[in-house]
């Protein structure tokens, strides 16, 4: 017993070292590549906590990001504000959005909320087009930083934190409450919870975690425009590699943000053609394979394919 | 014996044209278990809905103790102290049995407790209470139909409510699942709790009721103690039949 610990704590240490050398360990395009994985990744696991713990499947959660990316503009580029200020604005700023337009539309269920959710993005892109303040449709040009590893940093410790959010989520009373609300909301209430105060916590909670990652983003890439920071194909990835991995639970979406970042880096640069197919072709797979996710798969080990072949069978296809 | 712990006041709860629950009135006393029976359509449900706020009353009052419920969101009720079970159970699926009535003490009446592990205890001593805690462990789909009823009262029971609404806990139980279901709501009343509690099973609520409270088309029929109420010739011919009735009592 007294060894296995060591050697836990030896292999976190090893693991630390290896977080802290990285960016000068990796060539510069590994190094981008992680930067872009830790986004993904947080963007999944801020996804999860509205659409995998609370059960509200948002289509808008790019809204938070493209907001928390052009409040980071504007504060440095209009104001001439410190990267702090300026991603303290990009957290507070999409965080205050999703509890103002969360209290009316998570009054709705299902598609209704999913329709909604994406109806409120394209609002806030065609806004950001439209506007003066935020370049209208020529975008924001940001000082360039030339410090991978301050992004590599800073997106770390955001995935840490939103990891260490889901993971408090999943053993506590808010937690608790809000899986309630995915379970049987009518239930939730009758029992005691206030679903419409939890609901927009939560939906807030999310917007804060993707605002600041859009924060980072626009400072990474140096330039934004609303085509860059409001695509709807960012809100259809953090579902998706949520959903993969498996919604609703803490490690699911890292996990699925893993395998779906490694698997289309790949097949961009060596298959473009399936590229194109690829979400499309996880969708479905995951429909009919695995509806709870990668992780409930991977947790049967040797019975992995048995699962499969029940869920197959169960969901009657 | 004859303080009213809860009590309606010409409450109406109408759909459109039609009043489903047309100015009942009724008080609920402390200590008492009230049997609510009436056939099919008759309201009952739609009454349990209106007290604990799951619809909103389109006319009338409900009042606990001296506060009214009337108008406050169902979690607020629950909070206050009243309980319910749902006639189609609403199990949260996806989690164990304990976790499930864990939830109610974690809410519940007062707010609930703030401490997980505390309110998993509870959680384990209420599921002995029900004798289910022999599935504690189980996920909650997994349950059969008699201990999903179990669990749905186990997580009302968790929530420490003074006063508890069933709705058909008994409905698809056997005679000996019956039986043990009367004498686990006869336990909870000795702790104190005050049960409303609708039943289609007439055995059983003539053996649990202290009165009986009976609906049809919406209204307040008749109202007494059980031996009155169930061969009242009204109460008669509102489940079996004007024609019967006459029939019977010829």
């Amino acid at each position: 017993m007294h060894a296995r610990r060591w050697v836990v704590a030896l292999v976190a240490l090893g693991a630390l070292a290896f977080v802290g050398a990285a960016p000068r360990l990796l060539s510069a395009f590994m190094v981008q590549f992680v930067i872009n994985l830790f986004m993904l990744a947080i963007l999944a696991e801020s996804w999860n906590i509205i659409g995998g713990f609370t059960g509200y499947a948002s289509f808008g959660n790019v809204a938070f990001f493209g907001l928390g990316a052009y409040t980071t503009g504007i504060l440095m580029t209009k104001v001439a504000l410190p990267l702090p200020v300026a991603l303290a604005g990009a957290t507070v700023v999409p965080m205050l959005f999703a509890a103002a337009i969360g209290l009316p539309i998570l009054r709705l269920k299902g598609h209704y909320f999913a329709i909604a959710t994406l109806g409120v993005a394209e609002t806030v892109r065609e806004v950001v087009y439209n506007v003066e303040l935020t370049g209208a449709g020529t975008g924001l040009v940001m000082p360039i930083a030339r410090t991978p590893a301050l992004f590599f940093y800073l997106m770390l410790a955001i995935l840490v934190a939103v990891t260490l959010v889901n993971g408090w989520l999943a053993r506590s009373r808010f937690g608790y409450g809000l899986v309630a609300i995915r379970e049987d909301e009518d239930a939730a209430a009758a029992m005691g919870i206030d679903t419409a105060r939890y609901k927009t916590i939560a939906f807030a909670i999310s917007g804060a975690f993707a605002g600041i990652t859009g924060g980072v983003f626009a400072y990474w890439i140096t330039f934004i425009d609303p085509d860059a920071v409001f695509r709807v194909i960012i809100t259809i990835q953090m579902i998706i590699m949520a959903v993969f991995g498996g919604a609703g639970t803490v490690v699911g979406p890292l996990l699925g943000a893993l395998v779906l970042a490694s698997v289309s880096e790949v097949l961009s640069t060596q298959l473009v053609a399936l590229a194109e197919l690829f979400n499309g072709l996880i969708v479905i797979l995951v429909v009919l394979f695995m509806p709870k996710g990668l992780l409930e798969v991977l947790k049967a080990g040797r019975g992995s394919f048995r699962v499969m072949t029940r869920n197959l069978r169960e969901y009657r296809v | 014996m004859s303080v009213a712990i809860l009590s309606a006041h010409g409450v109406t709860k109408k759909f459109g044209g039609l009043a489903a629950v047309a100015d009942v009135t009724f008080d609920l006393h402390e200590g008492e278990i009230l049997g609510l029976i009436g056939p099919n359509g008759s309201g009952k449900t739609t009454l349990v809905n209106v007290v604990t706020g799951t619809l909103p009353a389109s006319a009338g009052e409900v009042r606990l103790g001296n506060r009214t419920l009337t108008g406050l969101p169902s979690h607020e009720i629950g909070r206050l102290g009243v309980s319910r079970t749902f006639q189609v159970v609403k199990p949260f699926r996806n989690l164990t049995v304990v976790e499930n009535v864990m939830i109610g003490a974690l809410f519940g009446a007062g707010g609930g407790m703030r401490e997980v592990r505390a309110a998993r205890r509870q959680a384990e001593d209420v599921l002995a209470f029900v004798a289910l805690d022999h599935r504690r462990e189980a996920p909650a789909d997994a349950l059969n139909v008699p201990e999903r009823k179990r669990m749905e009262l186990a997580r009302a029971l968790a929530m420490r409510p003074r006063v508890l609404l069933l709705d058909e806990v008994m409905a698809g139980l056997n005679p000996a699942e019956i039986d043990a279901a009367v004498e686990l709501i006869k336990g909870i009343r000795q702790r104190g709790i005050t049960l409303l509690v609708i039943e289609h099973v007439m055995k059983a609520i003539r053996n649990l009721s202290d009165r009986i409270l009976v609906l049809f088309h919406g209204q307040k029929l008749t109202e007494g103690v059980p031996t009155d109420v169930l061969n009242d010739q009204r109460v008669v011919a509102a489940y079996l039949g004007r024609r019967y009735a006459e029939a019977a009592r010829a």
